[in-house]
């Protein structure tokens, strides 16, 4: 018997009962959909943090040291909150470093700047050094930025990101200007040209004042990161070494970590992953529920066909015939379930990317292994009930009422 | 042993097992059907006459004894054999119609031949022309809860020529029929084996049997006769 005839057989099967073949692909239906939603919310996350990252240029001649413990997990214990990094680490990498071209430690808080009567919410205020605009490659348009003079004085000085001077000046230039930051006055020396969002957050909604400042401003000495540079690109490993070791005598242990963009980005990636994993987990779990669901049914329609199945068999069914007749039943269920499924996930997974503003980029990976897993499921769900179809006894199975 | 044997049943016997007791459903049952004959088993109720049905049909298997049909020993067959036995060499008809009741006439009369891996032409061909055989041309897309028992038995009778049987089986096929379908069935029958078809009908009554020309009575599990319808005459 030929499997066309089969899957026409089962479309039949299933097309008699319709609510109930309904409610049985549901559980696929659903599981399916969650796959594909959170994966592909998951790997769109991705895939934006990465693009927002990359077009951020800060390109392969970069390091970043962060405050780390070693602890559980893959990737230890990124612990900003309590970071033993400090400025003078940054001033010693400078003074001890034959291959450090600039080094940028940053202070990083939330504030809120005010300006006469106007006030405003900052996402980022930077404490940073004069070398923050080569490292970030951040440039100012009006004005200037700090120097080391202002660092060394501890001026109250600051540069605006241009959201910032929008929000508060309107078109006017705001240099020479004094804003308002917890409690203290700076003075406007320059504006930062534009440089779009990353990872959500507008990077020109920000302010920058010497990190001097705000280490008194903030009464605090730890910074939460620092950006590095090698004079010779090539040098970048040799660099990464050589702070390491800077870093590792002065603090006497590894409370910190050292890593190239691209450690960077697997130690994100990495996160993402796990996130990704648990939730494409829970969403799979859905699925094995569906599946169940799928077996359930069949061993009840085994039961409710066994004259049929005694009919087939008396005409010249064989076992086999049988068999592959409730398998295809509960494939072709899970196949379509799934085919239903893939639809309205891709459908979801796009409208919510639309109003998220992240990319539109639907996971093929999730999308292939929902369609795999659906089918495999369907075949694996039919086979117990289909097994035991088969093995009906003709005379039994035509004597049940 | 004789060209001309359709069925040959050596010693058959059959025990069903019901729990800790053994019911036995047939003794010792030896007879030989020729190719061409129309043999009725008759016998009261529970004698064990659809048991012998089952057995012939390859429905199930005996406890002892042999069933030779068509020259084939069906002893040592395994299942898959067995069960093309049942599709190329059988045609079975039931008290109860046992069509399948999401097909249509059509679609049930071709399932044999569906599992003999014939193709929808050849099938649409025979089971149209064997439809017309049984005068249900006009209800070839109705289901069978649109038909009369007299229409669905008609079905019943056309899948079980559809893969032209060396033998067919019809197991009290009146049974659930009011007496004109009832006759309108017998011949039907009569006709087939006019043509050369070879039947076995069950029944329980005796007017019934005369539409055949042969009789074999049970008892309790025995044959207690066996007379061919000349021989009935003369008596
Ligand atoms: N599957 C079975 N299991 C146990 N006993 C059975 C089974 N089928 C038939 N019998 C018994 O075998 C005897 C013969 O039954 P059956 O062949 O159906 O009789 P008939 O068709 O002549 O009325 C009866 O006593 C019946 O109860
Ligand atoms: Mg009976």
């Amino acid at each position: 018997m030929k499997i066309i005839e089969n899957v026409i057989m089962a479309l039949k099967a299933l097309g008699s009962n319709k609510v109930r073949t309904f409610l049985t692909m549901l559980g696929v239906i659903i599981g399916v959909f969650a796959v594909i939603v959170l994966v592909s919310m998951g790997e769109g996350a991705k895939a934006y943090i990465h693009a927002s990252i990359s077009s951020f240029g800060e390109g392969t001649n970069y390091l970043e040291v962060r405050a780390w413990q070693e602890g559980e997990g893959p990737f230890g214990t990124l612990s900003m909150l309590d970071s033993k990094l400090t400025y003078k680490d940054a001033i010693a990498i400078k003074e001890k470093s034959k291959y450090l071209k600039y080094i940028d430690p940053r202070i990083i808080r939330k504030g809120e700047v005010g300006y006469g009567r106007i006030t405003h919410k900052i996402p980022f205020v930077f404490g940073v050094s004069p070398d923050y605009v080569y490292v970030f490659t951040h440039a100012v348009k009006d004005g200037r930025f700090f120097s080391e003079a202002d660092i060394a004085e501890q001026k109250k000085v600051m540069v605006l990101g241009p959201t910032v001077a929008q929000k508060l000046f309107g078109g006017l230039s705001p240099v020479g200007e004094r804003i308002k930051l917890k409690g203290y006055f700076f003075t406007v020396i320059g504006v930062f040209t534009k440089k779009g969002t990353m990872v959500g957050f507008d990077y020109d909604d920000i302010v920058a004042i010497p990190i001097t400042a705000a280490e008194e401003l903030y009464n605090t000495d730890s910074v939460i990161e620092m950006g590095m540079s090698a004079i010779k690109e090539d040098d970048i490993e040799k660099l990464k070494a050589e702070v390491e070791n800077i870093l590792l005598i002065r603090h006497g242990k590894k409370d910190f970590r050292v890593d190239t963009q691209e450690e960077s980005l697997d130690l994100l990636n990495g996160i993402l992953g796990i996130l990704t994993g648990v939730v494409g987990g829970i969403a799979a779990i859905s699925l094995l529920v569906g599946s169940i669901g799928i077996m359930n049914i069949m061993l009840v329609s085994v039961t409710e066909r066994t004259r049929e199945i005694g009919i087939r068999k008396a005409i010249g069914a064989k076992r086999n015939d049988i068999f592959t007749q409730f398998v295809v039943e509960a494939t072709v269920i899970s196949f379509i379930g799934g085919t239903i499924g893939i639809v309205l996930g891709i459908i979801a997974s796009l409208t919510i990317m639309y109003f998220l503003n992240l990319p539109l980029t639907v996971s093929v990976w999730s999308v292939f292994l929902a369609c795999t897993v659906s089918v495999i499921i369907g075949i694996f769900s039919g086979v117990y009930p289909a097994i035991r179809a088969g093995n009906l006894n003709p005379v039994e199975a035509l004597r049940y009422e | 042993m004789n060209e001309n044997s359709t069925i040959r049943l050596e010693s058959l016997k059959k025990t069903y097992k019901l729990g800790a007791v053994d019911v036995p459903a047939l003794r010792e049952i030896s007879f030989e059907v020729f190719k061409g004959e129309f043999v009725s088993i008759m016998g009261p109720s529970g004698c064990g006459k659809s048991t012998l049905m089952n057995m012939i049909g390859c429905l199930d298997k005996p406890s002892s004894g042999k069933i030779i049909l068509d020259k084939i020993d069906t002893e040592n067959l395994n299942d898959n054999e067995l069960a093309i036995v049942r599709n190329r060499k059988i045609g079975f008809v039931f008290q109860m119609f046992n069509l399948l009741p999401r097909l249509t006439a059509l679609e049930n009369i071709e399932l044999p031949m569906i599992y003999a891996g014939k193709n929808k032409i050849d099938r649409e061909k025979a089971s149209s022309q064997i439809l017309e055989a049984v005068n249900l041309k006009d209800r070839a897309t109705h289901y069978p809860r649109e038909m009369s028992g007299g229409q669905m038995q008609r079905v019943a009778i056309a899948r079980a020529l559809i893969n032209h049987p060396a033998l067919l089986l019809a197991d009290e096929p009146t049974g659930n029929l009011d007496s004109k379908s009832s006759v309108e069935i017998l011949k039907i029958l009569q006709n087939l084996n006019n043509n050369g078809m070879t039947i076995i009908l069950v029944t329980h009554e005796p007017d019934i049997a005369s539409y055949t020309k042969r009789k074999i009575i049970l008892k309790d599990g025995n044959l207690v006769e066996d007379q061919t319808l000349e021989q009935v005459k003369i008596q």
